[in-house]
This record gives structure tokens, C-alpha cells and sequence, in this order.
């Protein structure tokens, strides 16, 4: 049993803004009232729910590929030394799989959605899964260039389509589904990209990214799983997407969707050295249509590693950068590319990616429907997020930094005529309680009674990179993790999943497809529930159909 | 600098119309390899299987692989970097010494030949084994082959894949890095990870003397390592653990018999293109798992006095 | 000149890593602060006292007495002073140095000079792989100042290396000026194979002939006026060039065209007529 008392609690889902209240804490859950145990004593400080990543790369084949090309950020990162309580590892642009639960609890937060994983590989994201202390996980799972599925559509054969993307998940043990450049990822194993949405997608005589995309958010309606399409858009990063970006939100019009690291898709110009900002009209289209959710994917200056599944980027920012390139495709299902790479503040470039991340933080005037991501590390290390809070909170702060980039963005960006200081209550909005609500986790983001007892307890102080940086306090699941920023007790982390419904005899279907494209044996392929540490299935909306 | 740019082996099965095997003898050592996944099976995009793909083997004597093979190039020994640093002069069509390439075992004609079928592949795929990776020039070698594959995608699609020894070596890797950071030769005593090849892998620490302990899992160094390596074993307490006796249990002050993983102990074990696979063991054996024995040691070394005092003081990052 | 003496007692069973041992650090303390700085071997932390006879307090000068090729990380990311050793040294010689001078009367073990970016470091006997060398995956191995060997040298001498000397007097194994991206390297013994692979640009220069990459073009025969340069600084050094080095006239390979590159070798082939 535990009391936070005297703290100014932040609990937006219940409309609690900055009310002096307490908090009392139950076997795990928020309760009215506690009899007795700890109490914390909470007075000059705020009180809000654990922190909700939607969007984040922290475990799995991918990242682990890039911890092994990048040896020399390691070497430069803060090591964590190993103490009774907490084992060694490093930091970094993709920090060790416990230094990770460490650091993401050490920020507040309590719940990360690795947004993408191939089924093949699934086993390997949740044994390292498993080894992520601290916070609960879900994934999504990778299906916008699954062959399997890509046939399907292209023979009209959609009622199948969902039972296999149902059977996938389960298979996976995945909560939800993740589009990455639809269509295009497919084309990259010709070495080509789908830079069209029209295009038909090479090797298919019928099938466009543009139907992908339309089909899949609406099996993954149809499912009713709880977080809608995760859609990580054609023409990633590419100077003039936003006509893309565009043309993929209304493409989704009559469905849900989740739109991914949005900073990257809203460029306007026709090259690198034409390139600015259309965060506007992304934003405008995007205040205009509710269906919509999305995380920043915002940029910081400093060294990173970017890590995708879109193989034909990643080629492409290895050409652009000249450095080291990492790739695996995955057999039937994606790819994935590793470029480590510095944001520079002086690059023109990268000063833009920079801006634009805040201007759409700032632009997009839900901030229900905005979650704070860098899509970690692609845009910056996770453990960074306050700096950007930082900028979000504070006009001036933003005008000083403005001030260091190369003269020529301003004519690029809008950042300086944005005036918007986003408030406490909106930090814990796009924090914790938007993107648990975009993930459609009813237990998490909010201090009302019954919700998981994930706490985050920060110094009321006016520099919120400090504030963010060092909670004072962090508990999840009822359990005090991080006290003065020192973690305390290493707890383990919960397996968020669905199972959405599935005809059972798809598997008959699957095997023979399975047995001649795969090089796995089909037993062998679905993830067992075992290997999940605590699995927790999530409920779907529809619970067949 | 180039990369590492790699696939899943079904994506060598689906798509692979010209497959490379360097230094490497797979008819032998990896005899299920040809027919699962590189050269034999009908795949979706190579639906003739063998005839739909050409096969190249690159070694420094004719093996049973070369038989196998649609062209054999036979390389001096240790020339293997030089052949590759050639060919990736030759495919963005930079001048190369006639005279000098000839000490590779190859003309300037056979490599151009060469360097124009990596390029006009449409999948190409790169396998190399020890013939390369363990002979003069080592890790550069296959960084030079891994290096070539990158820079081949500016004309087409080409991975690169080792082909690791038995055992689950690939596994230890995979583990090692997300809970270090790197892949192998790392060093846990300041209480994080480094890493230094050369320094700290096994062998070199080994033949320096630079351990007064050793814990061999796994793997039977005293077999495969060089005489001053297993000289050290001999010298300091040596603990191995496997289901049989090795020869470095000969040389092991202390030998415990665990059960077989795979066959009655669980567990996952990676492939050599990372892809986990379920071991899901028929039978139960008397004795106990590796993870077991290893969870015992270190709940009784856990219950000795620290050895570092537990407040670290301040030193330079090492 | 006052000095700081250290004498090993006994040769280390496992080395021993002393980072601390640097003027930078040890300049301003007491002898007994001098004697409690910490050392470590494998997971034991120790003191400096625990393993070395401590002369003197703490100056800028240090020396060390005894067989210390098993001690690590000496004069790490020194940026002024002098080091001198009256035998061996152990791995990580005056990496990231910025400044000073280093000495060694033995051999120095691998990675002397690893990403160092000035000073000087002078081997009198021999030295490992990774001379003036990047660590691993970096990009840029030494960025400048002066490595200079009278013995032989490893693998990987002067790996990524940016600016700056290196010079050796005896042979130098594989991979010379491996993946060079500027700074001089002066073989005065030739090098095994693979010298200045990958090089993008620097220059190597070799007194005797070398065996060469196919992948360099060889170029016209010339006497490069600023070997003269570099003979009368490496004099100042103590380090002494035959006369016919400078008179000499040079072969000039370009490559390595497999980069493809612009790096230069440059190969004694003779006297000046
Ligand atoms: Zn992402």
C-alpha cells in the first residue's frame, strides 16, 4: 500500500489538472483510499501517470543488428556500472536491453510500443523483451510487404487477408499492425522503392501501395483491435512527401489510423538543397479529420543510429552520408536498415528535420491525437525527450536555439512565428494519456481508480529539462522503481498483447504457402505464450466476425 | 566504409539467382545447405531452383563444393584480400596492376568476367566460411567481402552472410549484444562492457596469460586453439561444462556433466541469419541444464564479499 | 627537474589497468594522494601503492622502473609533461594524448597512440599492432602528433589515421596505413603486405621496396623536396634518416583505387642522380 500525498496531480484522461490530491496505490492499482503502508511525501511536486512511448525501436533483430555496427558510440556513452540492484550495460544511441528499462523508467515512463516486428523474428524481440525491466511492452507487428498477405489482395481474396493478418498477430503475439513504406519494402528487394502510391507494386499485376494501405487499416477496423493501422508512409524523409503524406491520410479517411514519426513525411521541395517545411498543411488536414492519431518522430542535434524497415531509405541516407550501412531482409515479410548518422545544427537539412519536429508538435492543436516520439534513435535517443519538452514549454528557449542555425532555414520554417507553449497538462497529455488512448490501453495513462498504478512523481521546477530528466520518484505497478533518480527495485514488465479472432482453419491455408516460401519449419513459427513474460491479452471490440 | 547488409535465408532461397561461396566447403561442412536453402530449391522468384541460379565457388583448393559448382575460381592463398579489394576497384571500374592481380591465382580477364556477373545478378548472395575469415588478413578479410556486398547494391541487390562453425554461435553473439552492447570479446571486470578484439577475445587473452580462470561453455578450445593457448588452460583452474568429455575436460581442473541442449534441455537456438528457432527437447536427462549450473555458481559467488567497494571512485572512461 | 618515481614490484599475473597515471592527474598531488590512486586488476579495485615503490610527489614527470608491458593505459589522454619508462610498457600507450612526451627504453605492447591527437611518443624497442590506430568502429585513429619507433611494429599501424607522423625504424607487418585518411607514415624497414589498403588519402613513404596492392597506379619517379622537412624534424627527435633518404629519388603509387582513392606511396628507388 502506498500514499503520494500533497503532490500536484496531472491526470488529464480524468480531466485533473494540476489539483493538489493524493494518490493511493493497491496490489498494482490506483484506489480511493489506503489505510496504511509508505507514504510519499509529494509537496512541491507533480504527480502524473506513467509515461506511454507509441512509437520506439528497443528491441529485436533490427536494433540488435545496429548495437554491433555502432562499438564506438558505446565507447562514448555513459556506461552503467552494475550494482546489487541493477546490471551493467550501455547507454547510447541503443542502449542495452536492461539499461533500457532503466533509463525509460528513470524518464517516468512505464509502457513502450516497439513499432516493428517481423513474425519470423518475433521469438527474438520478446526474449530481449523479456530482459527490458521496468516497463510493459507491446509490439506491432510488420504486414505492409507480407507476401502472403500481398497475394491475398492481389487475388481479391480479402476475407482471407484478415484471417492470415489475425493469425499473424497471434502468431507473433504482437498487439497490433505496423505499414511500413507499403509495397515499397517488396520493391527494395529488387533494389527498387515505391515512390508512387499508384505505382502497381513490382511483381504484382493488380495490387498499388495505395490499396495496401486502404486495405489494411480497414482489416485492422475490422478486427477492432485496439490501436489502429500504425502507418509509417511512402517517401520517408524525402524532400517534397508531404503531396504522399497527403494522399495516404485521405486514403484512410473512412478508417483509423496511426501516423508515425510525422516529422519525416511533412517536406516540401524537390531536393535536398530545395527542401522546407509543409508542416502546415499536414497539420491542417490533420486538425480536420479526427480519425487520425500520430507520434512526432521529432529530431535532436548529436549522433544516432537510424534503424527501419525501410530498406530502400536506408540505401539511400548510406549514399547521402557515405558512413557505414547495415541491411537485412527478412524473408516474405520486410526488411531493415542501419545508417548511423549525426544530426548537424549547422546542416540546412537537418536544421529543417529539426524544426519541423516542433512545428508539428505545435501545429497539431489536439494534443490528444500528438504523441511526443523521436522514433527512437532514429531522430534521437529516447532518454533525450526532455530536452524537447524543453522546447515545447518554453518560446524563448525555442528563439535561442533558433537563433544557431544556419540563417538560410528561416525562409524554410515557420518555427519562428509559433508562439504556442504547451502547458503541464498538455506534457502529460502527449506524454502518457494520449498515446495510452491512441494505443487503446484503457489501464494505462491515467490516475483514475482501477487503472495500473504506474506514477510518476517530478520536482515542480520552471527548467523542464531538468524537471523530466530526474523524477523524483517513479512507481510501476505499485512498486517504487526510481527514487531521486537512482533506480531502487527492478521489477519486470508486463506483455501487452491481443489475440484478434481468426478462422482456425486459416492455419491449413498458411502451411503449404509456408512450406514453400519459408525456410522455417511452420511449427516453429508462432511465438509460444510461454516466452512472454507475464502476457496480458488486451481485448479486441469485435470478438469475432 | 561500407556495412553489413545481409538477409534471411529464405530470402536466398526465394530470390537468389547467383550464389558466391568463398573460402568455404559446404558439400562437406554444411551438406543440408545446398538443398534448403542456396542452390537446390524452387523458390518464388527462381522457380527452376538449380537451373534458375549460378553458382560460384571461390577457394584456394577444389573441393567436393567445387563440383557443385558453374564456375570455379581458384585463388592463391592468402590472396583472398587482394581478390576482393580488385573486384571492388573493377565494378566501379577503377585501373588495377595486370601484373599484380596475377599473383592472385586469377587473370585481370577472370576477375572482370567476375566483377560483371556480381553486377548483372539480380539477387546476389555472398556465404564465407573460415577459408576466409580465419587466414592472414582475418577480420579484414571479411570486411573486405562484406564491404564489396554493400557497394555491389549500388548496381543491384548482394548480401553477405558467414557461415558460422556448429554449435550456437550465432546465438552467444545475438545475447551478447543486447545485453553488451557487442558481439563477442568483451570485457565485464570494470563492471560494463568493453569491448576490444584482440585484446579481450578469448584467444589472445588466452595466449597472453591475461586470466587466472577460465569457464568454457560450449566450445572445446582444447581441440581447436593454439598450443601456448591451452597451455594457459592447463596452468590456471579451468571449469568446463558439457554433456560429455572434451579434450579440455582432460586439461580442466573440474568437469560437470550437463544435460544436451536440444535434445533434453530447452531452449532457443539462432541460425546463422539470426532467425530464432524453438529447441524443444524429447527427453529428460539426470543431469542438470548449463543455465542451471551457471544460476548456482553465481548464487554462491553472490554471497561473497563484493570486490569492488561500492562506491566506484572517479576515473577516465577505458 | 623533479620527478615521480614509480618502480613495479612485481610483474602483474592479470594486467593491470592504471588510466590514472597520467601528469594531468598526478601533477598536483601529495606523495601519499599519489600512492591511494586507484588501480584496478580483473574485478579487484587496488591502490597504486599496492604495486609501485612511490618516489617523490606528484609532478609532471613521470618514471617508470620495471617491466610494466602488463600495465594498461598509461599516460591516457595526457595533455602535457613527460613519461619515461626504463623498459616495457603495456597496452594503450598515451591513447587520446593531446600533449607531452612519452619514452620507453623497452617495447610498448598494441594500441600506442591509439587516437592520439598530439605530443610525442618515442619507443626505443618495439611495438604492437594498432600503432596510432582507431578503436573499433571509429573513424578517425590518430589525429596528430608524432609516434616514433626504433624497433619493429604490428598489424594495423596508423589504421584511419587523420594527421600526424608515424615513423619506424625496423619492419613493419600487415596493413600499413590501413583505410589512411591523412598524416605521413615513414617505413624505413618496408612493411610485409597490404600497406595503405583502403587509403583515401596521406602518404606513406618507404625506404625499401614494397609489396604493393594491385590496386595502386604507379606514377612518375620524382625527389619530393619536403622529405627534408620531415628528416630535419624527426633529427630534432633524436630520430636519425640515412642521408640517402632525403637525397633519394621515390617511386609515387596512387590508390587505393578499389575506394576509390587518393592516397600516395612513395617508394625509395634509388639515389639522386
Ligand atoms: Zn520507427
Amino acid at each position: 500500500m502506498l500514499r503520494i500525498t500533497g503532490g500536484k496531480v496531472y491526470d488529464p484522461a480524468n480531466g485533473v489538472n494540476g489539483v493538489i490530491r493524493d494518490v493511493c496505490i493497491q496490489d498494482g492499482r490506483i484506489v480511493a483510499d489506503v489505510e496504511a503502508g509508505r507514504t510519499i511525501n509529494a509537496t512541491g511536486m507533480v504527480v502524473f501517470p506513467g509515461g506511454v512511448d507509441v512509437h520506439t525501436h528497443v528491441a529485436g533483430a533490427a536494433l540488435n543488428f545496429a548495437r554491433a555496427m555502432i562499438p564506438e558510440d558505446h565507447l562514448h556513452s555513459e556506461p552503467f556500472v552494475r550494482t546489487a540492484i541493477r546490471r551493467g550495460g550501455i547507454s547510447g544511441a541503443t542502449p542495452t536491453t536492461y539499461v533500457t528499462g532503466y533509463l525509460y523508467g528513470g524518464l517516468g515512463y512505464t509502457t513502450v510500443n516497439e513499432a516493428a516486428v517481423p513474425i519470423l523474428s518475433a521469438r527474438h524481440t520478446h526474449e530481449e523483451l523479456r530482459d527490458t525491466p521496468i516497463v510493459d511492452k507491446s509490439t506491432c507487428v510488420l504486414m505492409a510487404n507480407n507476401e502472403i498477405l500481398l497475394d491475398q489482395l492481389e487475388a481479391g481474396e480479402t476475407e482471407r487477408a484478415r484471417h492470415f493478418l489475425a493469425w499473424c498477430v497471434g502468431a507473433a503475439k504482437a498487439y497490433g499492425v505496423k505499414a511500413v513504406n507499403p509495397g515499397g519494402v517488396t520493391a527494395w528487394k529488387w533494389g527498387k522503392d515505391a515512390n508512387t502510391l499508384y505505382e502497381l507494386v513490382p511483381g504484382y499485376n493488380k495490387i498499388t501501395p495505395a490499396g495496401i494501405i486502404q486495405s489494411l487499416a480497414r482489416i485492422v477496423d475490422d478486427l477492432g483491435l485496439p490501436h489502429p493501422l500504425h502507418l509509417h508512409c511512402n517517401n520517408l524523409g524525402v524532400p517534397g512527401n508531404y503531396a504522399t503524406t497527403l494522399e495516404t491520410l485521405k486514403l484512410v479517411e473512412s478508417n483509423r489510423a496511426h501516423i508515425a514519426h510525422i516529422q519525416y513525411h511533412a517536406y516540401g521541395g524537390n531536393d535536398w538543397t530545395t527542401m522546407r517545411s509543409e508542416s502546415t498543411r499536414i497539420a491542417d488536414y490533420f486538425n480536420a479529420h479526427p480519425n487520425l492519431t500520430a507520434d512526432a518522430g521529432a529530431v535532436l542535434f548529436g549522433n544516432t543510429v537510424t534503424i527501419t524497415a525501410d530498406g530502400p531509405w536506408q540505401h539511400l541516407l548510406y549514399k547521402l552520408t557515405g558512413r557505414k550501412w547495415g541491411n537485412i531482409d527478412v524473408e516474405n515479410e520486410t526488411g531493415c536498415g542501419v545508417v548511423p548518422y549525426v544530426y548537424k545544427e549547422k546542416n540546412l537539412v537537418n536544421a529543417i528535420q529539426w524544426a519541423v519536429g516542433l512545428e508539428m508538435l505545435l501545429l497539431i492543436s489536439d494534443p490528444w491525437r500528438m504523441s511526443l516520439t523521436t522514433d527512437h534513435p532514429n531522430g534521437a535517443a529516447f532518454w533525450r525527450y526532455p530536452e524537447i519538452i524543453e522546447l515545447l514549454m518554453n518560446a524563448d528557449f525555442r528563439r535561442e536555439q533558433i537563433k544557431k542555425l544556419p540563417p538560410k532555414v528561416l525562409e524554410r520554417i515557420i518555427l519562428p512565428e509559433l508562439t504556442r507553449e504547451y502547458t503541464l497538462y498538455e506534457i502529460a497529455i502527449i506524454t502518457s494519456a494520449g498515446p495510452a488512448r491512441s494505443l487503446g490501453l484503457r489501464q494505462k495513462g491515467h490516475l483514475g481508480i482501477g487503472a495500473d498504478a504506474d506514477v510518476a512523481v517530478f520536482n515542480d521546477i520552471k527548467e523542464a529539462r531538468k524537471m523530466f530528466a530526474y523524477p523524483r520518484y517513479v512507481i510501476k505497478g505499485g512498486e517504487v522503481v526510481i527514487e531521486e533518480g537512482e533506480v531502487r527495485k527492478t521489477v519486470e514488465g508486463h506483455s501487452l498483447l491481443t489475440q484478434p479472432f481468426h478462422d482456425p482453419k486459416i492455419a491449413d491455408f498458411i502451411r503449404p504457402l509456408f512450406q514453400q516460401y519459408y525456410t522455417m519449419s511452420f511449427d516453429n513459427y508462432p511465438v509460444e505464450m510461454e516466452r512472454l513474460e507475464h502476457p496480458d491479452v488486451q481485448p479486441c471490440t469485435q470478438a469475432n466476425s | 566504409m561500407g556495412g553489413k547488409v545481409s538477409c534471411t535465408l529464405g530470402e536466398v532461397k526465394n530470390r537468389a539467382d547467383l550464389i558466391v561461396y568463398w573460402g568455404g566447403n559446404p558439400a562437406e561442412c554444411h551438406p543440408r545447405h545446398f538443398t534448403k536453402y542456396s542452390l537446390m530449391p524452387k523458390g518464388r522468384f527462381v522457380p527452376n531452383g538449380r537451373k534458375d541460379r549460378t553458382m560460384i565457388l571461390v577457394d584456394i583448393r577444389e573441393t567436393a563444393s567445387a563440383k557443385a559448382a558453374d564456375i570455379f575460381l581458384q585463388v592463391r592463398p592468402a590472396k583472398d584480400f587482394e581478390m576482393i579489394t580488385v573486384l571492388r576497384a573493377l565494378i566501379k571500374e577503377q585501373p588495377v596492376d595486370t601484373k599484380l592481380v596475377a599473383e592472385t591465382g586469377l587473370t585481370l580477364e577472370e576477375l572482370t568476367d567476375f566483377a560483371q556477373r556480381l553486377k548483372k545478378a539480380k539477387f546476389g548472395v555472398f556465404f564465407f566460411g573460415m577459408g576466409l575469415s580465419m587466414t592472414r588478413g582475418k577480420h579484414m578479410n571479411s570486411a573486405a567481402l562484406l564491404t564489396l556486398a554493400a557497394e555491389l547494391n549500388a548496381f543491384t541487390k548482394f548480401v553477405a552472410m558467414p557461415m558460422r562453425g556448429h554449435g550456437n554461435v550465432t546465438g552467444g553473439d545475438v545475447i551478447m549484444r543486447w545485453t553488451t552492447g557487442y558481439p563477442f570479446g568483451v570485457n565485464l571486470a570494470r563492471g560494463y562492457p568493453r569491448f576490444n578484439p584482440g585484446e579481450y577475445s578469448t584467444i589472445d587473452l588466452l595466449i597472453r596469460g591475461d586470466t587466472d580462470a577460465v569457464l568454457v561453455l560450449g566450445a572445446d578450445p582444447g581441440a581447436t586453439m593454439p598450443q601456448p593457448a591451452i597451455d594457459h588452460m592447463v596452468r590456471v583452474p579451468t571449469i568446463v561444462l558439457d554433456p560429455k568429455v572434451t579434450h579440455t575436460s582432460k586439461i580442466a581442473r573440474v568437469h560437470i556433466t550437463t544435460a544436451v541442449t536440444g535434445i533434453s534441455a530447452p531452449g532457443t537456438a539462432y541460425r546463422m541469419d539470426e532467425i530464432p528457432l524453438p529447441l524443444k527437447p524429447p527427453l529428460k536427462s539426470p543431469y542438470p541444464t548449463d543455465e542451471e549450473v551457471i544460476r548456482r555458481i553465481y548464487q554462491a559467488v553472490a554471497k561473497k564479499p563484493p570486490l569492488m567497494p561500492p562506491v566506484r571512485p572517479k576515473v577516465p572512461r577505458v | 627537474m623533479s620527478q615521480t618515481i614509480f618502480t613495479l614490484k612485481q610483474r602483474p599475473d592479470v594486467p593491470l589497468e592504471a588510466e590514472v597515471l597520467t601528469p594531468d592527474v598526478v601533477a598536483s598531488l601529495s606523495h601519499g594522494e599519489v600512492a591511494s590512486l586507484p588501480l584496478f586488476m580483473g574485478k579487484r579495485q587496488f591502490r597504486v601503492d599496492d604495486f609501485f615503490e612511490v618516489n617523490g610527489s606528484g609532478t609532471d614527470n613521470l618514471v617508470f622502473h620495471g617491466d610494466c608491458g602488463r600495465v594498461k593505459w598509461i599516460g591516457r589522454a595526457m595533455s602535457h609533461g613527460r613519461i619515461t619508462f626504463s623498459s616495457h610498457a603495456g597496452m594503450h600507450l598515451g591513447a587520446y594524448m593531446k600533449g607531452g612526451i612519452i619514452k620507453v627504453g623497452g617495447d610498448a605492447s598494441d594500441w600506442v597512440g591509439g587516437e592520439m591527437s598530439g605530443g610525442l611518443i618515442h619507443i626505443h624497442g618495439h611495438a604492437g599492432g594498432q600503432t596510432g590506430a582507431a578503436y573499433r568502429g571509429s573513424m578517425k585513429g590518430m589525429k596528430g602528433g608524432t609516434i616514433l619507433i626504433e624497433g619493429s611494429a604490428g598489424i594495423e599501424l596508423g589504421m584511419r589515421m587523420r594527421r600526424g607522423l608515424i615513423a619506424v625504424r625496423g619492419p613493419v607487418r600487415d596493413f600499413a596505413g590501413l583505410q589512411m585518411k591523412g598524416g605521413t607514415i615513414l617505413l624505413m624497414s618496408g612493411a610485409e603486405i597490404r600497406t595503405g589498403a583502403w587509403m583515401v588519402r596521406g602518404t606513406i613513404i618507404s625506404l625499401k621496396p614494397l609489396k604493393m596492392m594491385p590496386t595502386f597506379s604507379a606514377g612518375c619517379v620524382y625527389n619530393p623536396n619536403f622529405l627534408r622537412l620531415y628528416t630535419k624534424s624527426l633529427a630534432e627527435h633524436g630520430f636519425t634518416t640515412p642521408v640517402d633518404a632525403w637525397h633519394g629519388v621515390y617511386r609515387r603509387y596512387t590508390g587505393d583505387t578499389s575506394v576509390p582513392g587518393k592516397g600516395e606511396i612513395l617508394v625509395w628507388s634509388g639515389p639522386a642522380h
